[in-house]
């Protein structure tokens, strides 16, 4: 298991000033509980994502190993690790000096504001602990009934579906659900309705099913979960899985913002009077290495950091900004000519080969397009009958970057075996229409146009 | 005594893994293909695609069975490899390099292979080094920097070079200030033990016959290393006459000329008196030759040297006879029939890569 500790007196009271501090300075999150665990506590926490209780995979063990090997080594370190919860959960390392415990408890509240004001997370569950918590006790008691194996293998194949999602479906479910909550009026009256909806022979379907998912979707695995022929606890894993990625989009699409906020404020606060005259010099020694950069690499802490400050010299609103954007439209919206021709990153595109490529836009836009959909390539499904025979066919929107096309080929024998009729995926590669073709077994590469 | 999770978890991969070595450790008892991979503790191994496959951007232009590069930034050590060599894998095949210690790899071998752990002789202990993170030094990784030592260093050499302000205190370490925690080694007794590879390189050992021995001899190192923590390792190549040489030109020499293999006998009993007494190590002569000596005198003069003097001071001496196209394999007959009977030595054919594994079982089965 892994163990934490309270803190001690002095960090109890560090915490506190430091809170305080950053409230007053109008930052606003839930309760913050901080908890001190040993360096490969940490290391095994940060390897299951956070969360102290996972189901068993393999993959969190290879983590864990990097993880560990890497601090056998002395070659990484881990500061810290925050969880977005109700309350949030944040780790502090016991090696870790005073000095870097005050850093890492400013920098955890400038996490802690974003993910409660930010509107990318307004739609995740704030009681992540308690239910992954949940998915773990009921994964292992599934493996106790159907065997390890088999349900190991059944969960490492729809783990790697799980980047097909729609990143920015839940907002907008969330904000419709709010709509409406707030047209049916008080709460008491929701209540009702919503146990006589229960009740309702008719419905009973439905809720376990859920609604039947409309095509075109970039929700492919939402809707393979729906519509497969599955077994009770294949789908249920299914569920699972996909609820957990969806927990982490938010963290994947704002990864620049968060960091680059949460330095802002770590700075701000500590040089505003929390150091020790001593500590200042190892601060600044702390800071500059995580907001370091080689050329040519983005660093989101220095990149994310670097932005907020360009946001306040242009006098804006930051507050407004970090409740409204996700990394791609908030780089989109504050990169312009001065930040670039300051900024190392974009040193490349005042070159004169940089020139000849269209200089700093091309180099932005290029940034704004990796940054979009969450990092991930842009499927959606667009027919679930195609030709008629009942066959998925999976568009992938090609911005310029091809898929590997290897790994989509085992992708896509996945999804066939679920769906247990061939699936296609109409994709590009180096200019070329392909059209990837599965039945489950094996893959077939058609070279005509896509439909 | 309870596992925790996340160390069931770490097991869960580590099975994987020794899953796919095994399958592939037969292959990797005839090929050269870990050989240049071993560093001082651990060996990398590539694996397939211990990744799960995702939709991702990626180049698809090296193309054919070779492993790409599909570098997910999040995956440090997922480093994909090159795999040259086998594109019998087919299409989907992306290779992984894996960190595997030595001891495991060794384990692995002693699984396969059904070889006994060897009982080290009981007699006196020597001492080895462990590592402890105990040091400074003036170079090392930025992760490990020590901040207050390069900073002292910086405001020492600006105060002495005068250009040091105390109204205006401005430090830069330059990269000469810069001061690392590093590991220092402490000394610890252990067992010890010393191999001695002794290979005929005259005119008859082929590429063949020294890629053979290089293989063998790389496997025999990872085993006894697993078995004695403070090993060392000395080479010596012989035609008519014998010396020592680096591990490189070990595997690189080619002399030609006779062979008289009782130079390298005699090389190797003077190394055991003088720097390697019996009382203090496990010794382990292995010699590889294609059998072809220079006369019956000098295979009468190896019998008695061995007979009289190397024999009763090793654990073992093994004699592996790779077959040439010129060798007569003639010595092998002669050990065979002069020594019969003798517990501490053992003769092998390797006739051919596929002999390698055998040849290994014979001479390391005994458990000595």
């Amino acid at each position: 298991m892994i163990t934490t500790h309270p803190l001690d007196e002095g960090l109890r009271t560090d915490a506190a000033r430091i809170e305080a501090a950053a409230r007053a300075r109008g930052l606003s999150f839930f309760e913050l509980v901080f908890e001190m665990v040993e360096p490969s506590a940490v290391n095994a926490l940060c390897a299951l994502g956070g969360f102290p209780l996972r189901y068993p995979s393999w993959r969190f063990g290879m983590e864990y190993d990097r993880l560990e090997k890497g601090r056998h080594y002395g070659l990484s370190k881990i500061y810290e690790l925050v969880i977005n919860n109700d309350p949030v959960h944040a780790y502090l390392v016991s090696t870790n000096s005073r000095m870097e415990q005050k850093l890492v408890m400013a920098h955890v509240c400038g996490h802690a504001d974003f993910f409660a004001n930010n509107a990318w997370f307004a739609p995740t569950d704030r009681h992540m602990l308690g239910r992954m918590a949940e998915h773990a006790a009921w994964v292992r008691d599934c493996m106790e009934r159907h065997g390890q194996e088999p349900v190991e293998r059944f969960l490492d194949s729809i783990l790697s579906l799980d980047t097909l999602l729609d990143p920015f479906a839940p907002l907008s479910e969330h904000l419709q659900a709010r709509a409406r909550d707030e047209e049916r009026g008080s709460a008491v009256e929701r209540a009702r309705r919503s146990l006589d909806a229960a009740m309702a022979p008719e419905n009973s379907e439905r809720r376990t099913r859920g609604a039947r998912p409309r095509v075109p979707s970039h929700d492919v695995l939402g809707f393979l979960g729906q519509r497969c022929e599955l077994e009770d606890w294949q789908r249920e894993l299914i569920r699972i899985v996909r609820a957990e990625a969806l927990y982490f989009v938010p963290q994947r699409m704002t990864k620049i913002m968060n960091e680059g906020w949460a330095c802002l404020w770590h700075s701000r606060l500590l040089t505003g009077g929390l150091l020790e005259a001593s500590e200042i010099v190892d601060f600044a020694d702390c800071h500059s290495g995580a907001t370091a950069t080689r050329p040519g690499q983005l660093n989101p802490y220095q990149f994310g950091l670097d932005l907020w400050r360009h946001a306040e010299r242009r006098q804006l609103d930051l507050f407004r900004l970090r409740r409204a954007h996700h990394d791609a439209s908030w780089v989109d919206e504050l990169v312009d000519e001065e930040f670039a021709a300051r900024h190392p990153l974009f040193a490349p595109a005042f070159t004169p080969e940089g020139q000849a490529q269209g200089g700093w836009k091309t180099l932005k836009d290029r940034i704004v397009r990796d940054l979009a959909w969450a990092g991930t390539p842009r499927i959606e499904l667009v027919d679930d009958n195609h030709k008629g025979a009942g066959e998925l066919l999976l568009q992938h929107h090609h911005d310029g970057r091809d898929l590997e096309l290897a790994a989509a080929a085992e992708v896509l024998k996945s999804i066939a075996g679920l769906w247990q009729r061939r699936v296609h995926l109409a994709t590009q590669e180096q200019g070329q229409h392909r059209v990837l073709s599965s039945d489950g077994s094996e893959v077939r590469v058609e070279r005509e146009a896509a439909a | 005594m309870s596992l925790s999770r996340i160390e069931r978890d770490r097991n869960r991969f580590r099975d994987i893994v020794r899953g796919r070595l095994r399958e592939d450790l037969r292959r990797y008892l005839s090929t050269s293909e870990l050989l240049g991979r071993r560093g001082e503790r651990a060996i990398s191994i590539p694996v397939p695609q211990i990744e799960l496959p995702r939709l991702r951007f990626g180049d698809n232009n090296a193309g054919g069975g070779s492993g790409q590069a599909a570098g997910e930034a999040a995956q440090g050590e997922a480093r994909a490899g090159q795999g040259g060599g086998q594109a019998g894998e087919g299409e989907g095949s992306h290779l992984y390099e894996v960190e595997v210690e030595l001891e495991e790899l060794a384990r692995m071998l002693g699984e396969e292979l059904e070889l006994p752990s060897i009982e080290a002789r009981g007699r006196s202990q020597l001492v080895t080094e462990t590592l402890r993170w105990r040091g400074i030094a003036n170079q090392g990784p930025a992760s490990l920097r020590h901040f207050r030592r390069t900073w002292r260093n910086a405001l020492r050499r600006e105060i002495a070079s005068g250009s040091y302000d105390p109204h205006a205190p401005r430090i830069t370490p330059l990269h000469e200030d810069e001061r690392f925690r590093f590991c220092k080694p402490q000394s610890r007794p252990q067992s010890s033990a010393v191999i001695f590879h002794i290979m005929d390189v005259s005119g008859s050992m082929g590429r063949e016959q020294k890629e053979i021995v290089r293989i063998k001899a790389f496997w025999i190192d990872t085993w006894l290393r697993s078995q004695y923590k403070n090993l060392e390792v000395v080479y010596i190549v012989h035609d008519a006459v014998a010396k020592e040489v680096d591990q490189d030109s070990f595997f690189h020499l080619r002399e030609s000329g006779g062979t008289k293999i009782s130079s390298a006998y005699e090389l190797c009993l003077q190394k055991i008196r003088e720097q390697y007494p019996p009382e203090d190590w496990n010794i382990y002569p292995f010699h590889y030759s294609d059998g072809d000596n220079w006369s019956a005198r000098d295979t009468e003069r190896c019998i008695g040297l061995l007979r009289e003097e190397l024999i009763p001071r090793v654990n073992q001496f093994c004699y592996g006879q790779v077959k040439s196209a010129y060798g007569s394999g003639q010595f092998k007959k002669d050990l065979d029939g002069a020594l019969p009977g003798t517990d501490r030595l053992v003769t092998a054919n390797v006739n051919d890569r596929d002999g390698i594994r055998e040849a290994i079982r014979a001479f390391l089965g005994r458990g000595r």
